[in-house]
Parts: C-alpha cells; structure tokens; sequence
C-alpha cells in the first residue's frame, strides 16, 4: 500500500483509455448567494481511494452530493466515468453508491425491508443481503425496525447497503463517524477490500491517521477549494 | 419493465410503512370525519339543504385530506435522509413520482369509498339508483388532488412554512377537480343524472390525463436541488 | 463594484421613444372609447369600462401563457434569461388579472347591481391571481437562483395547464349543464364594428404595455446577470490558478 500521501498507485486496474472515475472542471456550487464551491478541478482514477479532509462547513458533503447527482453544480462540468452528472445523472447513478452523514434509512421499515428496497431498486440481486447483514454485525436485528436502532446501527445498515450495490465509485461521507471501534476497524477493512477489487473511494473524513493509511491521496477542501496535502504537513 | 417494478417498490414502501405507523390512516379518517360533522353543523337543521350539500362536504373533506396524505408521506420520506438516499439510487424520478402517486391514490380512492357511505348516512341523502357510477367519480376525483398533492407536497417538503404553504399552492389548481367531482356525484345522488355525471367525469378523466403526463415530466425539477 | 464600468445602466433611446408612442396611443385609445365609440343601446355610457376591462383581461391571459411558455423552456435549456421572462410575464399577468377583476368589479356594480358575480370569467380571473400569488410565494421561499427558476417553472406550467380546466369547469358549472354551454362564448354579444375597433386598439396598446416592460425586465435582467457574476467571479477561484488536482 502507498505511504505517501499523493503518490499514484503505481498499477492502473483499468485500461489507460477508460474515463476518470470522477471528472471535475470548474465547478462551482452556490447556496444562494454564497459559493460554497468556488471551483473544483478534479480528476480521479479509476480504482483510486480518496480521503477528503477540511473543517465543518468547507464543502466536503456538498462535494459529495454533488457528485451523487443529488446538487447541481452552478457551474462547469461534472462527469463520473464519463456520464455527465447533469445530462445523465440516471447513467452516473447505476455506477455509484453513497454513505451519507445520516442513516439513510426508513425508521418504520426493518433493516431488511431497507436493504431489500435499495437492492431491488437498483437491479441488483437480493439474495446476498443475509451475508451483508451479518458483515456488518446486525445479523440478529435484522427484522427489527430502524426506528429502534441507535445512530452507529444506523450507519453500520448503511454499509451493509454499500456492500449490496455493486457500484463501483463509493461516496462516504465520515463512514467512520458515530460506529464503535469495531465498526470503524469494519469501515477500514471495507475499504481496503474495495480498493483491491479495482473500486473507487471518495470518502470525507476527519479520522486523520486512518485516511493517511487507507487512501491513495489525500485532499484538503478549503473554504470551497481543493488541496492536495501530504502526510507530513503540518 | 424494471421501472414498472420501480413504481411498485417506491407504491410498497409507501404503504408499508402506513401499514405501520398508521399516521395518516387515523389523522385522514378522524380529519374528514370531523369536517364533515362541523359542515353539517354550520349548514343547520334544514333536511333539504342538507342534503343537497352533502357532496360538497364530501369533496370538501377529501381534498384536505389529499393534502394530510400527500405531506405526511414526505414527512416519513425525509425523516434521517431516507428519501435523499433513495434518489441516489438508479431510479428514474417519474418512477418514484409515479411510486408516491399510486400509494396515495390507493390510500385516498379507499378513504373516499369509506367516507361516502358516513356522509350519505350523516347527511340523510340517499346514493340513489346508480351508486355504482360513485365509484369512478370517487377514483377520478381522488387521483386529481393526488396528483397534484404529490407533486406539490414534493416541492414544498424542504421549504419554509410548508405545512400553510401545501394547501395554498395546491387548492386553486384543483378547484376544476373539486367542482367537477362535486357536480358528478350530485348529479348521480341527487338527479339521479347519469347523462350530466358522464359529462363532468370527462372533464375529471381530462385533468387527469393531462397531469399525470406533466407531473410525471417535471418531478425531476422538483426533487433535484 | 469598480469592475462594472462596461454595464449600461441608463434605457437605450428607442425605449424611451416606444414609452412616449405608449403614452400617445392610450390617449387615443382612451378617445377612441370614451368618445368615439357609439353608447350602447342597452349599458349606454358603461360599455366604455369594457374598453379597457377586456383588452386588460386578453393580454391578462396571455401574460399567463407565455409565462408558461418561457418557464418551460427554462426548464429545457437553463439559460437564465428564459427565468427572467418567466418572471416577468408573471408579473404583467398578476397586475393585469388584478386590473381585471377591478374592472369586472366596477363593471358589474352599475350593471348587475353587484360587486361580484360567480361569472365564469371573473372567476377564472379570481384564480388566476391566486394561482399566480402562489407562484411568487414560491420564488420568494427558494434562495438559490438556480433552482428557484426550476421550481416556479414547475409552478407555472401547472398554474397554465390548470387555466382551460378551470375555465370549463366554472363555465358548466354556472351553466349547469356541460354539453349546453360546449359552444365556449357562443352566448354571443354581436358587437357594432366601431366598438370592436375600439377594443382591437386599446387591446394593442395594452399588448405594447406588456411588451414594454418584458423589455425593460429583461434589461434590468442583464444588468442584475452582470453584476452577479463579477461578484461571483471575484469569490470564485479562476481556473488558471488552480491546476487540475489529478489523483
């Protein structure tokens, strides 16, 4: 595994013709009046983990909201493996799957019914959720409602949905915030497999060390713009 | 084919989870209840008049309801970033639209099939000789504010005062819904006019042909931030 | 804001020139139907308030359509001059259903002996303006530009699509009967051909009124445009200094 933070993976795991997995020009993003980013140049790899760093409010989850097609981008061009993310948000959407700050799931379904919903939504089989479950340690409350399960159970459900979508472009947003140490130890392993079998990983963290470990590079968003950093900045 | 199974699966959920929670089944069912008592009240003892108002205080009653349907399935949507979630995932818009839209419907279609009898009963009028016409007029008239009351519910969900807002947007679109709805059911419990109702129900079938074609269309614009 | 000095503040001449031919032709219309036009044989004098009650009321509807139309194609291509006419046109349709439901007010006071009659029309134009306050609501509630145009074009397409329903249902509803009164405005007031002329004019001159100001909306639209994007340009980071950060 890489140390260094910005070192590229010396492998690709794709043909060097392929689109970048994620492919940002120029893009800006207001709430109102306010840009809150003031212009993104991105380019990732296909198979690369990304860790993002940056305080509250720097444009971490907008980033990633962004990409999952769910924030327009106010200006320039946004495309995940090529499918531009406002002419074809439907094609961007089959490729990838999201892990947002909040669970995610619906309080009055189980965890079953949750996962069984995601999966079959997106075309994907759905005998594998049994296995998931189990993964991710909710194995024995799997017919329990969400609604009775505390934040950490929520995200680990959350993760179990990550594992059944097949997507190959994973867009987490602090995965590691609210689990226990088990859970965040699952959350590395997670991804660490993902990385081996070729998946892309963008993922907003604050868990410093841990994303030195995991990632391929390592970006700062600052107020609104992007930065790449090392593991021995300040 | 799959987008037909996304429909079901959005509709399912819906139901689901009032299955479960029962929210918007006791709050609807108590709501137009109620409405219908304080209509009967401020009409007064008149028989007569009762009775010939006794559909307007059914619609009445119904397309409040729509709007308690319509807002309470996104309240349950939004709750912990569910419905955000859903929309990352490879689903087109209209089938979620479409999704939401049969739940509510099927939900609205049965309270109204519910509340028809209670009004009629309330409101000393009687069905007449053909009732089975009721049916559609009911189904029709049901689709019409909920098509309007998903999207508009859609729109309103992540907005400021959105629970005065709903109605407000919502009520002069179906005001055409409401009369016609009115008229036809009228017609049928008081004329006993089939010929009057068909022309009415037409206009009822009309709206919603229109709307599902361009609700269904611009949903995307609606949910997409 | 120094960097501006390329933004026309001030109205190009020939709008002002269209102002003052305006202001001509409402004095001649105002002429034609305060004194030219015959009285009628059954209102007298009071058919003079349909003047300027139904050519306010025509370009009222059609205000409505094309806000329709401009919303729509907002929605279909993003540019943001497509919003501003939407919102314009909106606007001029709001002030002119109001002015024509005064004028319907005015009109049926002397004549009906009431200020407000359930006529299917008034009606229609009743809704309108609810239809239309709901609108701006809206607008007024989203704070991002972008998607404050995309979600009041949803608005305005169904506020239009609703208008033909609505007029039908208040017109049977009167009417009582559907299929009697299918023949729309067959109830037919044959109108002197001096009255008509009279009505096409001041309808002309209400069309230049809205004309006029969708111009001068869509002036201030680009001004509004320019001064947003310097000031965006100066908060966002140009693409120069960046450097494409390649992972």
């Amino acid at each position: 595994m890489e140390v260094e933070g910005y070192a590229a993976s010396p492998t690709p795991r794709t043909g060097t013709d392929a689109p970048p997995a994620i492919e940002l020009a120029g893009v800006q993003r207001r709430y109102g009046r306010h840009l809150v980013l003031r212009g993104i140049d991105l380019e990732v790899a296909p198979g690369r983990v990304v860790a993002l760093h940056g305080v509250n409010g720097a444009g971490k989850t907008t980033l990633l909201r962004l990409l999952a097609t769910r924030l327009r981008p106010s200006a320039g061009v946004a495309r995940v493996f090529g499918h531009d993310l406002i002419r074809d948000g439907h094609l961007a959407r089959t490729r990838l799957a999201t892990v947002a700050v909040f669970g995610g799931a619906y309080g009055t379904l189980t965890a079953r019914e949750n996962l069984h919903l995601a999966t079959a939504l997106r075309g994907a089989p759905t005998d594998a959720i049994d296995p998931a479950l189990a993964r991710v340690g909710l194995a024995r409350v799997g017919d329990h409602l969400v609604r009775t399960f505390s934040s950490g159970m929520r995200k680990r459900l959350a993760l179990a949905r990550l594992l059944l979508s097949r997507a190959d472009l994973w867009l987490l947003d602090e995965p590691h915030a609210a689990l226990d140490t088990d859970g965040q130890a699952l959350v590395d392993a997670l991804v660490a497999e993902a990385r081996a079998a070729g998946t892309t990983v963008l993922m907003a963290t604050h868990e410093t060390t841990r994303s030195f470990d995991l990632a391929d590079a390592v970006l700062l968003v600052d107020d609104g713009r992007l930065e790449r950093v090392r593991r021995d900045d300040p | 084919m799959n987008d037909l199974l996304a429909v079901w699966l959005v509709a399912r959920k819906d139901l689901l989870q009032e299955a479960r929670s029962k929210a918007v089944t006791v709050a609807t069912l108590f709501f137009s209840a109620v409405t219908l008592v304080v209509i009967a009240f401020a009409i007064g003892a008149d028989t007569r008049l009762l009775r010939e108002a006794a559909m307007g205080a059914l619609w009445v009653a119904l397309a409040f309801a729509s709007v308690i349907s319509a807002a309470q399935s996104y309240q349950a949507d939004l709750e912990d970033g569910a419905f955000d979630a859903l929309l990352t995932l490879p689903v087109p818009r209209s089938a979620v639209y479409l999704g939401k839209l049969l739940a509510n419907w099927g939900f609205m279609f049965a309270l109204g099939l519910v509340m028809l009898p209670v009004t009629l009963v309330l409101y000393g009028a009687e069905a007449g000789p053909h009732w089975p016409w009721l049916v559609p007029t009911i189904g029709l008239g049901t689709l019409g504010f909920a098509l309007i009351a998903v999207l508009y519910a859609g729109l309103t969900a992540n907005l400021r005062a959105r629970e005065s807002l709903l109605p407000v947007l919502m009520f002069p679109v179906v005001v055409p819904i409401l009369l016609a709805a009115v008229r036809a059911s009228g017609s049928l419990v008081g004329l006993a006019d089939v010929e009057l109702a068909t022309g009415w129900l037409l206009l009822l079938g009309g709206f919603d042909l229109v709307y599902v074609v361009l609700c269904t269309a611009m949903y995307g614009y609606v949910v997409e931030e | 804001m120094t960097t501006n000095t390329n933004v026309r503040w001030d109205r190009p001449v020939w709008m002002k020139a269209w102002a003052a031919l305006i202001v001509a032709l409402f004095a001649v219309g105002a002429y034609l139907g305060l004194v030219w036009s015959p009285p009628d044989v059954n209102q007298g004098n009071l058919i003079r308030i349909m003047y300027a009650h139904v050519s306010v009321a025509w370009i009222g509807f059609v205000a409505v359509g094309l806000t329709a139309f401009f919303a729509a194609l907002y929605l279909w291509r993003g540019k943001r001059r497509d919003d501003v006419l939407a919102v314009a046109s909106a606007e001029m349709a709001l002030l002119f259903s109001s002015l024509t439901i005064i004028g319907g007010m005015t009109y049926s006071r002397p004549t009906l002996n009431t200020f407000w009659t359930w006529d299917a029309k008034l009606t229609l134009t009743a809704l309108m303006v609810a239809l239309l306050v709901g609108y701006f609501i809206v607008r007024a509630l989203v704070d991002d530009p972008v998607r404050r145009g995309r979600v009041s074009a949803v608005v305005a397409i169904v506020v239009a699509g609703s208008l033909p329903f609505n007029y039908l249902a208040a017109e049977w509803f009167r009417t009582l009967h559907p299929s009697r009164a299918i023949a729309l405005d067959g109830s037919g007031v044959t109108m002197a051909p001096d009255m008509l002329s009279a009505l096409l004019f001041n309808t002309v001159v209400a069309g230049l009124v809205y004309a006029w100001f969708m111009v001068d909306r869509v002036r201030l639209g680009r001004i509004e445009a320019q001064l947003e994007d310097a000031r965006v340009a100066q908060e966002a980071v140009p693409s120069g200094k960046r450097g494409v950060v390649r992972v």
